[in-house]
C-alpha cells in the first residue's frame, strides 16, 4: 500500500511530462539487461504482489528530475516528491487567488446603470453587492485552501504559535473549537435553559474563557487566575473578585463588543417567581483575533484597556435555601454605522462597529438599574447581536454571607424554605388505622 | 322391526380395560366392578394450553387525574407500564414510570414536536388559562414555591480571606489534632480528622511507623528487631529462632483464644 501511495506522485509527474521522454520509463520487465534485484531494506512491510496492474514488480525508474542512478527509491524520496507535489499545488492556488482578486476589483469598478429611476438600479446594485460578497467569501476559502496542506502550518498551530492575523490559523482554531468545546458550551447553555430564559436564541461564533483571580497562601502578593469551565459551580469567595474574560473571534478585523452578566434566577417571593439581575455591563470593548483578553476590573481605567463600564462587577450570590443561580455572560456585537445591518463587509472582514452612547444608556432608567434588567430589551434598543456566551453557577456556601456583607447586600441572613402545599381533600375512613 | 342399538362391549372387555386403567388411577375409592360409560366432551381445545400465560388481576393502570384537574406535588397523574406518556413541565417520573405532579397546578396532556416529534407529555400549568407546550423562544414559566424567613441563628460571616480555602471546608481538610500527654494518646501521635468524622493516623503513617522506629533505634546504635537479620546458610540462628517461635505458639495454644480459655477448658 505504501508503495502504491509513494508511486502516485511519480506517476503524476511522469504523466505531466512531454512525450519526448522514454516510452518505457515505468516498466515491469527490466530495461537494462542485468539489473540487480530490488530489496526494500528500509521498511519491514513486504512488497505487494506484482499481479496488480498499477504496481510494477520492481521499483519504477526515476524521472530525470531525480538522479539517474538505479538505486531503489526509499520513503525519503517519496516524501520529497510529495513535498514537490504540494508546492506545485500551492503555486496553482496562489495564481487562482491572484486571478480572483483581479476579478473582484474589476467587478467593483463596474458601474451600475439602470432605468426606471432607481428600481432597476437598486436591484442591480444589490445583485452586484451579492456577487462581490460571495466572491469575497470564495477568496477567503481559497486563502485557507492554499495553506491547509502545509505540515509546518499544522505544526505551528499545534504548538500554539499560529499567527491569528492569518486566515489559515483562524480557520484551524475555529475548526478545533467547533469540534468539541463549542458543543460542550451549547450543551450547557441548552440544558440549563439559558437560551429561552435570558435570550431567545444564541449561536456562538466567538469562543470564550473565564477566570477568577485568587491569591493563594503561598503567593500572597501575586494573584493567580483560576480557570472556570462552562457551567461550573464557582465558590462565592472566588466570584466576589472581578473576573478576566477571553473573547476569541475567528473573523478578521476589530469590532466593538458589549459584555453583560445576567442572573435570571433571583427569587421573588411576592410574585412567586424569578427576576433578572445584571451583575456587570460594559460597552465599546474592542475585540480582535489577536486582542482577546478583557480584564473586566480594569476597563476604562488604563489607556490600553478601552471600554466603558455602565454597571461594575457585583459579586454573585445565592441565598440559603434558594436553588442555584446561573450567571450568564453574554457577548454582544455592536452594529456597524452603515444603514444595512449586515455586519461583514463585502470582502469578509468585520465592519467598523458603532460606538454606543454611554451617557444616554447610563441615564436610561431601564438600563442603569441592576434589578429587573431586561437583556432582550437592551439588545433590541441598541440593535446588538449575540455572538458568544459563557456560564457559571453559584450556590450558598460558607463564604456567601461574608461576601454579601462586604458588598453591602441586604439579606445575608435570609433563608428560603419550601412553601407548604395543602394536600387535596380525600375521603377519610372511620377507623384511626386508615389515616 | 327391532331397532339395532349399538352393541355394548362385553364384560370381559370391560374388565380388561378396568385392570389396565387401575394403575393410572390416583384415588383408590371403592370402585364397582363394572363402571358406567361416561360421555367424553367433543373437543378438549377448550381446556387451553397447559403451560400458557394466565391472565392476572387488572392493575388499575391509566390516568388518575384528567386534564384541567387541580393537583398538588406528589399526586399521581398516570399509571403505566413503560412510557406511553412522558413527564413534561413540572412533572416527574417514578421508578415504575408513574407520572407524578411536581408542583401545584392544573394538569395538561399535550404534544411538543419541538421536544420530540412523536412523544406525548403530561405537564402542569400554574393558571387555568395557560396551556402547553410553552411558546418557543419565550422565557420559561417558573414558580419559586418558597418563602423567605429570617435565619434563627445567623451564620458567622467569615470575611472572605484571600486564602485558597475558597472551596467549602470539607471534612478531610487535614485539620490536625495532636493530643499529646493525654491518656487517650500516650504515643503523642498526630491525628487528623478523616472522612467518617474519626480522628486517626493516616494509613501511610501507620505503615511507616515500623521503619521510623527502627531508624530512630539505629540512630542510637540499637535495634528493635527481636532477631538478627536473616542470613541464608546460618542454620544455627534459624534453629534458635524456630525454637523460640514453637515455644511461644505452644504457650498461646495452652492459653486458648480468650484470656482464660485454657483454664476454662481444664474445667
Amino acid at each position: 500500500m505504501t508503495l502504491q501511495r509513494a508511486s502516485r506522485p511519480v506517476a503524476h509527474c511522469l504523466r505531466q511530462s512531454s512525450s519526448t521522454r522514454h516510452a518505457r520509463t515505468l516498466a515491469t520487465t527490466p530495461i537494462d539487461p542485468s539489473p540487480p534485484t530490488p530489496h526494500y531494506h528500509h521498511h519491514p512491510t513486504p512488497s505487494p504482489a506484482p499481479a496488480t496492474p498499477s504496481q510494477p514488480a520492481r521499483p519504477p525508474q526515476r524521472s530525470s528530475s531525480l538522479s539517474r542512478s538505479n538505486a531503489p527509491l526509499g520513503p525519503e524520496d517519496a516524501f520529497q516528491e510529495a513535498r514537490a507535489f504540494l508546492q506545485e499545488d500551492r503555486r496553482e492556488k496562489l495564481e487562482a487567488i491572484g486571478l480572483q482578486r483581479v476579478k473582484i476589483a474589476r467587478l467593483q469598478d463596474r458601474v451600475v446603470v439602470g432605468e426606471q429611476n432607481g428600481e432597476v438600479e437598486r436591484r442591480k446594485q444589490r445583485e452586484k453587492d451579492n456577487r462581490v460578497r460571495s466572491m469575497g467569501r470564495r477568496l477567503e476559502e481559497m486563502k485557507v485552501m492554499a495553506d491547509i496542506n502545509d505540515p509546518m502550518v499544522k505544526k505551528r498551530f499545534e504548538d500554539g504559535q499560529g499567527d491569528m492575523t492569518k486566515p489559515i490559523y483562524r480557520h484551524l482554531a475555529n475548526t478545533q473549537w467547533h469540534s468539541y468545546k463549542r458543543q460542550i458550551l451549547l450543551q450547557r447553555l441548552t440544558q440549563m435553559n439559558v437560551m429561552p430564559d435570558v435570550l431567545p436564541a444564541l449561536d456562538p461564533i466567538v469562543s470564550t474563557g473565564l477566570a477568577f483571580p485568587t491569591t493563594s497562601s503561598t503567593t500572597p502578593t501575586r494573584s493567580r487566575l483560576k480557570r472556570v469551565q462552562h457551567g461550573d459551580f464557582v465558590p462565592s469567595a472566588l466570584s466576589s473578585q472581578t473576573p478576566t474574560l477571553w473573547i476569541q473571534p475567528y473573523n478578521k478585523g476589530t469590532r466593538l463588543c458589549t459584555v453583560a452578566v445576567i442572573n435570571p434566577d433571583v427569587p421573588n417571593v411576592e410574585k412567586d417567581g424569578f427576576d433578572h439581575r445584571c451583575h456587570f455591563l460594559a460597552v465599546n470593548l474592542p475585540i480582535s483575533p489577536i486582542n482577546t483578553r478583557v480584564r473586566l476590573g480594569e476597563l476604562g481605567s488604563t489607556s490600553e484597556s478601552k471600554g466603558d463600564v455602565l454597571l461594575p462587577w457585583l459579586p454573585a450570590y445565592a441565598q440559603k435555601g434558594a436553588p442555584y443561580q446561573r450567571m450568564s455572560i453574554i457577548i454582544l456585537e455592536q452594529p456597524s454605522p452603515t444603514l444595512t445591518p449586515i455586519v461583514t463587509t463585502l470582502l469578509g472582514a468585520v465592519a467598523e462597529s458603532r460606538e454606543l452612547d454611554v451617557t444616554s444608556a447610563s441615564q436610561d432608567p431601564r438600563y442603569n438599574t441592576r434589578d429587573g434588567f431586561n437583556l432582550r430589551s437592551f439588545v433590541d434598543r441598541y440593535g446588538l447581536k449575540a455572538v458568544g456566551a459563557d456560564l457559571f453557577r453559584t450556590k450558598w456556601d460558607e463564604g456567601t454571607a461574608g461576601v454579601m456583607q462586604q458588598a453591602g447586600i441586604v439579606g445575608w441572613d435570609v433563608e428560603f424554605r419550601r412553601k407548604r402545599v395543602e394536600p387535596l381533600p380525600y375521603q377519610r375512613k372511620a377507623s384511626e388505622r386508615y389515616r | 322391526m327391532t331397532l339395532t342399538h349399538p352393541k355394548a362391549p362385553s364384560m370381559a372387555t370391560l374388565a380388561c380395560l378396568q385392570s389396565a386403567l387401575s394403575t393410572l388411577r390416583t384415588t383408590h375409592h371403592a370402585v364397582p366392578a363394572i363402571t358406567h360409560i361416561t360421555r367424553r366432551k367433543a373437543s378438549h381445545q377448550a381446556q387451553g394450553r397447559a403451560n400458557g400465560a394466565k391472565d392476572g388481576a387488572g392493575k388499575r393502570l391509566g390516568a388518575k387525574k384528567t386534564g384541567g384537574e387541580y393537583v398538588v406535588p406528589g399526586n399521581i397523574l398516570f399509571r403505566q407500564r413503560g412510557t406511553h406518556w412522558f413527564p413534561g413541565d413540572n412533572c416527574f417520573m417514578g421508578r415504575d414510570h408513574t407520572i407524578h405532579a411536581g408542583s401545584p397546578g392544573y394538569v395538561r396532556y399535550y404534544q411538543d414536536p419541538a421536544r420530540h416529534p412523536k412523544r406525548k407529555f403530561i405537564g402542569i400549568v400554574f393558571e387555568k388559562t395557560q396551556s402547553l407546550p410553552q411558546p418557543t423562544h419565550a422565557a420559561r414559566r417558573r414558580q419559586l414555591g418558597m418563602l423567605a424567613y429570617q435565619m434563627p441563628t445567623p451564620p458567622q460571616p467569615e470575611i472572605a480571606t484571600d486564602e485558597t480555602s475558597a472551596a467549602p471546608t470539607k471534612v478531610s481538610d487535614g485539620t490536625t489534632v495532636s493530643i499529646r500527654n493525654s491518656k487517650m494518646n500516650p504515643g503523642g501521635l498526630q491525628l487528623t480528622l478523616g472522612p467518617g468524622y474519626q480522628y486517626r493516623q493516616s494509613n501511610y503513617e501507620i505503615g511507616r511507623s515500623g521503619d521510623k522506629k527502627e531508624a530512630a533505634a539505629n540512630a542510637k546504635g540499637k535495634t528493635i528487631r527481636a532477631f538478627a537479620k536473616f542470613k541464608p546458610g546460618d542454620r544455627f540462628a534459624a534453629w534458635r529462632k524456630s525454637v523460640v517461635r514453637v515455644a511461644r505458639s505452644r504457650e498461646r495454644k495452652v492459653m486458648g483464644r480468650g484470656g482464660k480459655g485454657g483454664a476454662k477448658k481444664k474445667n
